[in-house]
């Protein structure tokens, strides 16, 4: 039964938690999205639910909320993409591009033994591989802004990157999670990009065309319908919706009104649904799924780490940097956050993880996030010493 | 004055566009200084990038606005994506004006009314817009210009 009231109350609570506890976070120089995880904990069943029997936020209660949360992911990646933009792919260059093909690939590699070690079968190895090749480098930004190395070749390569490493996430995620056989899986993937190259082609055309007619913000309402409709017909063809809604987000980035897009987004999904997503992330957080986890955990967090750091150092070396810097470029790409989140919940929602399991890689994963984001920054400042600012100080 | 501004409305750009405003326009080359794009911004409002020098093909523009963002603090956002975060003239990473120009334009044409100009204005939120003919700027229209005009102080 659908209860208001209960949804009214939950989302209250959750928006006004998650921004307060996201602040104090920022803070303390944390990202702010742990904080909204802790909400999602606090108020979840394992902790509001067993100290004062106060029930909310649980999965077996009201899935209102975790249908607003998936649409906070679908937003979220649009908003990636858009962001992104097809342009940065023509000007990240041969360095990135080898760097980050080693750092997903070897990532990946990583994930699939992880998986082979606990003895999961051949798709759920695949599922953790992708979990293992997301970056999200907001923390490693952060700290490079601390230590003024930002414009460096280090800074500069790691910004690239993560750029790339979300795209090349996401295509490898949705070329092995598509569901039937391998040359029906390539029919389909070819069709979703056929499809996006003809929009991509007719959004460049249409920019052209003068229009006369003048609906308000009909920019604005087609844009969120794009992004809906091309998610579902990235469902429908048997890849994810966070597929979808990220290539989507990559289309709309060549017209002249992005800025005003992302603006709106930011104001629609930062203020209600992408907070909303990290506080149900936490809420479904089971504690009772740690005893559980013993082995998964030794294994799954050092070698997520490990995976990026031995990957982008070699790309990284390979490309011409020297060993410490190459060193320091692979800490750099070290932070898992949003999308590792995204894919291991989208993996869930597509049925590949389910039951304990789904429990146990969820609990992993949040906990690789904020392992993660925890020693990066002194992990870089200690294996970084960025160079004295001679080329920025004729610049200034 | 109410009639006067439906009049304004139906009038082409190319029949109110300023000769002079042409000369005077503010332009600087994409791959200039922040240094230069600042002392013109000390003076303007805004400036078009052109792709080189003594070229008149638009590729982007810098306003008060944008510079306004990047003179602040940087501060990142919640969550961070592509490379546009990095951005900034604190942290040295932005040295020239391609890298902090806005690189996507709404532009009209002489061809075009001004009312439609107007409304394109008020939809995208913008106060100025390059007036583009073939591939050239050949002026702008901005917010000013046309209480200039309907003053009749033009």
């Amino acid at each position: 039964m659908f209860d208001l009231k209960l949804l009214l109350l939950e989302l209250g609570l959750a928006l006004i938690l998650a921004r307060l506890l996201g602040y104090a976070f920022d803070r303390a120089k944390q990202p702010a999205v742990i904080g909204e995880i802790l909400a999602g904990i606090i108020l979840g069943p394992f902790v509001m639910g067993n100290l004062f029997g106060f029930d909310i936020l649980s999965p077996s209660i009201n899935s209102s909320v975790e249908a607003i949360a998936y649409i906070g992911i679908v937003l979220l990646l649009f908003l990636s993409g858009i962001e992104t933009g097809i342009g940065e792919l023509k000007n990240s260059g041969k360095k990135g591009l080898i760097t980050s093909a080693f750092d997903v690939g070897i990532a990946f590699l990583f994930g699939y033994i992880v998986g082979g070690m606990m003895g999961y079968d051949f798709i759920h190895r695949i599922a953790i591989g992708n979990i293992f090749s997301a970056t999200s480098v907001g923390i490693t930004v952060r700290t490079l802004m601390e230590m003024d190395a930002l414009h460096t070749n280090v800074g500069n390569l790691i910004l690239t990157v993560a750029v790339l490493d979300d795209i090349l996430g996401i295509v490898v995620l949705s070329v092995t999670l598509g569901k039937g056989s391998v040359e029906m899986l390539l029919l389909k993937v070819l069709i979703f990009f056929a499809i996006f190259i003809v929009i991509l082609y007719g959004l460049y055309k249409f920019q052209k065309a003068k229009i006369k007619a003048n609906i308000p913000r009909f920019v604005l309402t087609s844009a969120l319908a794009f992004c809906f409709i091309f998610s579902a017909l990235a469902m429908s063809l048997g890849l994810a919706a966070i597929t979808g809604s990220f290539f989507a987000g990559l289309l709309l980035s060549v017209i002249p009104q992005r800025r005003r897009i992302t603006e709106f987004l930011h104001q629609v999904g930062d203020v209600f649904f992408i907070p909303l997503f990290f506080v149900w992330v936490g809420a479904s957080f089971d504690f009772s799924a740690i005893h559980g986890l013993g082995t998964l955990i030794l294994y799954f967090i050092p070698m997520a780490l490990l995976g990026k750091i031995i990957g982008c150092s070699i790309g990284a070396k390979i490309t011409g940097f020297n060993n410490r810097d190459a060193l320091a470029v692979g800490v750099g790409m070290m932070p898992r956050m949003e999308v590792a989140l995204i894919v291991a919940t989208t993996e869930m929602s597509m049925g590949i993880f389910a039951g304990a399991m789904a429990h146990q890689i969820l609990a992993s994963t949040i906990l690789l996030v904020i392992i993660s984001s925890l020693i990066t920054p002194f992990a870089l400042k200690l294996v970084y010493k960025p160079p004295a600012k001679e080329s920025n100080a004729t610049n200034a | 004055m109410e009639l006067k501004l439906k009049e304004i409305h139906d009038k082409k750009i190319r029949d109110i566009l300023d000769e002079r405003a042409k000369i005077n326009l503010p332009v600087i080359e994409k791959d200039a200084s922040i240094q230069s794009l600042l002392s013109i911004l000390a003076a303007r409002d805004h400036v078009w990038a052109v792709d080189k020098k003594g070229s008149r093909k638009v590729v982007g523009v810098v306003t008060e606005k944008d510079m306004l963002r990047l003179l602040a603090p940087a501060r990142l956002p919640k969550y961070v994506f592509g490379k546009k975060y990095g951005v900034s003239i604190e942290y040295g990473t932005a040295t020239k004006t391609e890298d902090v120009m806005c690189k996507q334009l709404i532009t009209c044409s002489p061809d075009d009314n001004v009312g439609d100009a107007l409304q394109k204005m008020v939809n995208a939120g913008l106060r100025r817009l390059p007036v583009i003919d073939g591939d050239e700027i050949v002026g702008e229209i901005t917010a000013h210009y046309i209480i200039q005009i309907l003053l009749g102080k033009r």
